[in-house]
């Protein structure tokens, strides 16, 4: 009886006692205690609140050729800032959105006290309604973000003229920080896909490029976001499982850019996207020549200032890449190739440089090739032809809770390169300590080895409410 | 008397043997089945998550998610809706599990970013997969044998130990070890491997309480099996059948997900 019974029980063992109390001895004992702030985790608003303090320093390049224009770059800066984005419903229906900054800033060259030492960047303030079930009308002032890439977005049609004295240079940090448009957007969610309207009317009148020197205290901007009347039409279907392309048509001053987004995972770790736009343009220096004439920054004579440069024509703009996620460490690599059939090709770069070297520091020449470059970065646009960008983001770097996170941008015309790597440690769920260094590399005659940034370091502090 | 007791004896044996029979009766797949039907509703709703971090056994963050499951009729997988609610610094933060379709959304940069199986792993929302994870559907399972291991409050409990081997190239992990109990197919404890073979998590399963109309663990000990220094307790919470449109499932719709 008794070997019926231990013959029946064979399959009823212990496990091995070592390695299942080696097991349950990780459980922290602590765990038992529910932690004392255990509120109800759903609420109403969803708002992140944070204070920020920065202090930047750089150093500058010297010898540049051409020279470029006053003011002269800034060696420091300190900036204290307040930054609040919050949502609240009223209803079921309705929902007002405000996301802002509050910058009190003191800098190299910037008189003290001045209205400039407090600015307040309007992000957006918009109210929307759902008025049917997954279809939502937005009205205000929106942050509209499109692209797939990180590097360079060619389908981010909104953000030109967009991005207020960042912190970082870092594209995915531009992204955050940047001026929404007055807009009036409709959007319709469907199980398959979505369709979404966008009108931005001109509200104002294109003004120079600001600098960190005019920069207004209280005021939304509506020159540098609504001084066009601009539309914006995009959608998204799936195709099939998990590929879901997206297409935009874009129109403002009378020429329309296409574009398209795709994004597909290949295998459990790679995600392959391609993002482009094309449509009928000038170059970039082009576009800023009569940007700087027009907004009367530049004499008309400027215009001639870098002949030959192409007249307008379609042009594409593409970024393609993929990103590569390793399971330990954690990190994600993106690498991709950006291009821009309106941006400066080698021989662009030589007329810039050779007509740059020939002149003084004072002509009017001078500031006009500068110009250029400053029209560019205001709009965000690829001044070089070809890029290879590679980023980075690393999750528990070394040790838990410090993210570091890079960058290394080569223009592939000259081989310089911009590279910048940040850290950020959570020392808890309110503070945040993390710095991050920038440095610009390259031959004098390149593209970032000609600015007047060499390089830069940041500390900074944040404490979230 | 003594034919009594030889009765008894008779009896007895022939109870356990039948109970091993109902037992060794049950396949595993079907194990699996009613254990992810313990875990997980039959309709769609929506869950709250706790996450308190622990590193060196001392309390060091606090996350909380709110979670919107709902069943794919074609895969039998859960879809899954992640929402941050804490720490400040991620609130807002969206990620949309569905299959293939994987989008990460930032409501500071405004876009929504499509993330790879193994690049949502890195965050938090990989949690709320993995507690609502229809095992059945994405893994082969097998019956290596019957334990009776100690659970998570050191209670022994008598258990299948299940061997599951990713099926398709939506599990999210390549092996499983899973040690479900007997009688009432609670979920008691997991071990999650990575294509390499090598350990990654060890997940305890404990509070066990009425919710949606069974009993559920509403805990989870989720335990860095590489640092093993690192734990996270998950406490799920709030339970609520919920509507959840096909809709929702679109990664525009993430932008307007709100936790209500």
């Amino acid at each position: 009886m008794l070997a019926l019974l231990a013959a029946a029980g064979a399959t009823v063992g212990r496990a091995d006692p070592p390695t299942e109390d080696k097991e349950l001895n990780l459980i922290p004992p602590s765990s038992e205690t529910p932690p004392a702030d255990a509120a109800p985790v759903a609420s109403g608003a969803l708002q992140r609140i944070f204070l920020e303090d920065a202090v930047t320093g750089s150093w500058l390049g010297s010898d540049l050729l051409p020279a470029p224009p006053p003011p002269p770059q800034p060696r420091w800066e300190e900036r204290a800032l307040l930054d609040v984005r919050s949502e609240w419903r009223a209803g079921d229906d309705l929902r007002l959105t405000y996301s802002g900054r509050l910058n009190l800033r003191a800098e190299d060259g910037l008189g003290f006290p001045s209205h400039e030492n407090l600015t307040n960047d309007l992000r957006e303030a918009y109210l929307g309604w759902e008025p049917l079930n997954q279809l939502f009308l937005d009205v205000g002032r929106i942050n509209l973000k499109s692209g797939v890439a990180l590097g360079f977005n060619p389908t981010d049609f909104f953000k030109t003229r967009a991005v207020v004295e960042p912190l970082s240079v870092d594209p995915v940090v531009l992204r955050e920080d940047r001026l929404g448009t007055l807009m009036l957007r409709a959007e319709r969610v469907w199980a398959k896909g979505s369709l979404t309207a966008v009108y931005a009317p001109a509200v104002s009148s294109d003004s120079p490029i600001y600098t960190s020197f005019d920069l207004r205290s209280f005021d939304p901007m509506f020159d540098r976001t609504n001084a066009h009347d601009r539309w914006l039409l995009k959608g998204i279907v799936d195709v099939a499982e998990g590929f879901s392309p997206e297409l935009l048509a874009y129109e403002s001053q009378r020429r329309v850019r296409f574009g398209a987004n795709l994004a597909e995972n290949v295998g459990q770790s790679v995600v392959a996207y391609l993002e482009w736009s094309g449509g009928r343009r000038g170059t970039v220096s082009d576009e800023a020549l009569a940007f700087g004439q027009a907004t009367g920054s530049l004499p008309a004579a400027a215009g001639n200032v870098l002949p030959g440069l192409g007249a307008v024509a379609f042009r594409n703009q593409v970024a393609a890449g993929a990103s590569y996620t390793t399971a330990l460490p954690k990190i994600t690599f993106n690498l991709e190739l950006l291009y821009s059939e309106a941006g400066f090709t080698g021989a662009d770069w030589d007329e810039w440089f050779r007509t740059g070297s020939a002149t003084g520091a004072s002509s009017p020449i001078a500031g006009a090739l500068w110009y250029v470059r400053q029209y560019a970065a205001d709009q965000q646009d690829l001044i070089s032809r070809r890029f290879a960008f590679l980023r980075l983001d690393w999750v528990d770097a070394l040790v838990p809770k410090l993210e570091v996170s890079g960058f290394a941008e080569t223009d592939l015309v000259d081989g310089s390169t911009r590279l910048q790597l940040g850290a950020d440690y959570y020392l808890s769920d309110r503070w945040t300590v993390g710095g991050l260094i920038l440095i610009d590399s390259g031959g004098r005659h390149s593209d970032f080895g000609s600015l007047p940034q060499a390089g830069s370091v940041l500390l900074k502090v944040v404490r979230y409410l | 008397m003594k034919y009594s007791k030889q009765l008894m004896a008779i009896l007895a044996m022939a109870l356990w043997l039948g109970m091993a029979a109902v037992a060794e009766a049950q396949s595993a797949s079907e194990i699996v089945a009613a254990t992810d039907k313990v875990r997980n509703p039959g309709q769609p709703f929506r869950s709250t998550l706790r996450l308190t971090e622990y590193v060196g056994g001392q309390e060091r963050d606090h996350d909380s998610l709110v979670v919107y499951s709902k069943e794919d009729g074609a895969t039998r997988q859960f879809r899954n809706l992640v929402q941050y609610v804490e720490p400040a610094r991620d609130t807002g933060k969206r990620v949309l599990l569905d299959g293939h379709s994987l989008w990460f959304y930032d409501p500071n940069s405004k876009v929504s970013v499509r993330i790879s199986a193994q690049q949502r792993l890195i965050g938090q929302a990989a949690i709320g997969d993995i507690l609502t994870v229809n095992l059945g559907a994405d893994y082969a399972s097998s019956i290596v044998g019957t334990e009776t291991i100690d659970d998570a409050t050191r209670q022994p409990r008598k258990c299948w130990h299940l061997e599951l081997k990713a099926s398709n190239d939506l599990a999210t992990y390549n092996r499983v070890e899973y040690w479900v109990e007997q009688g009432s197919f609670y979920p008691i404890k997991g071990k999650f491997y990575a294509d390499s073979g090598r350990l990654l998590k060890i997940v305890y399963f404990r509070k066990f309480a009425q919710q949606l109309g069974a009993v559920r663990p509403t805990e989870a000990i989720i335990i860095d099996a590489v640092d093993s220094s690192l734990a996270t307790t998950a406490t799920l919470g709030e339970y609520a059948y919920q509507e959840i449109p096909e809709a929702w499932f679109q990664r525009d719709y993430l932008p307007h997900l709100q936790a209500k």
